[in-house]
């Protein structure tokens, strides 16, 4: 199956992309399709959702097809 | 409670007054407007960018979630998007509710909840993009 990575705001100068598709397993997790796209880098003080709901880093991706991840928030 | 929620890259136009019952006794109005000042910076403006599909979900979420709290007739939530100049409004909110006290607290709550959890962020600019 086909995963397709958002990053927004300051996460988009952290992983280098907007967005970017890969290939993952339902039993992958954010955490781990994560660390295979960008190995190192943190996730400390990020969030992220799966098809537009949050969800933990070691929620399956199950049949998702958007993952995003989210920095903090500072809207308003 | 009836909920509009709108993403507008163009500067905000507030909806015209309607009052959809007799019953309305409060209407509140806040206007959320960018300052020249963050963080001791003088600026131009700010950026604003969203994932505005899970904006809208995660607000419409906690809008449903309040009004079980705070119930109202109606709130109308604007959030402008991209590059907004110094003294104009980023974010618009009307609420219409029977008396004050609920639209008070609705309107304070949504604006918690949109700056801790809603998929908006604002990015400081020295100056405006070029165009």
């Amino acid at each position: 199956m086909t995963l397709t990575i958002l990053a927004f705001a300051q996460a988009r100068d952290t992983f280098g992309f907007a967005e970017r598709v890969v290939a993952c397993a339902a039993e992958d997790t954010p955490r781990i399709v994560l660390q295979r796209v960008a190995p190192g880098v943190s996730l400390e003080h990020l969030r992220v959702a799966l098809d537009c709901e949050y969800v933990t880093w070691d929620t399956p991706i199950g049949a998702a097809a958007e993952l995003a991840i989210i920095p903090p928030v500072s809207g308003g | 409670m009836d909920i509009t929620i709108e993403f507008t890259p163009d500067p905000i136009v507030m909806p015209p007054a309607h009052l959809p019952s007799r019953e309305i006794g409060a209407a509140l109005e806040f206007h959320g407007i960018v300052r020249e000042l963050e963080n001791g910076s003088a600026l131009a403006g700010l950026h604003y960018e969203a994932h505005e599909k899970m904006a809208r979900r995660r607000l419409e979420q906690h809008l449903a979630e309040l009004a079980t709290l705070y119930p109202c007739v109606a709130i109308h939530c604007i959030h402008r998007l991209g590059w907004v100049p110094v003294g104009e409004a980023s974010l618009y909110i009307r609420i219409l509710s029977a008396h004050r006290g609920e639209g008070i607290a609705l309107l304070a709550a949504t604006i918690d909840r949109l700056k801790q959890d809603v998929p908006i962020w604002k990015m400081t600019q020295p100056s405006p993009p070029a165009p």
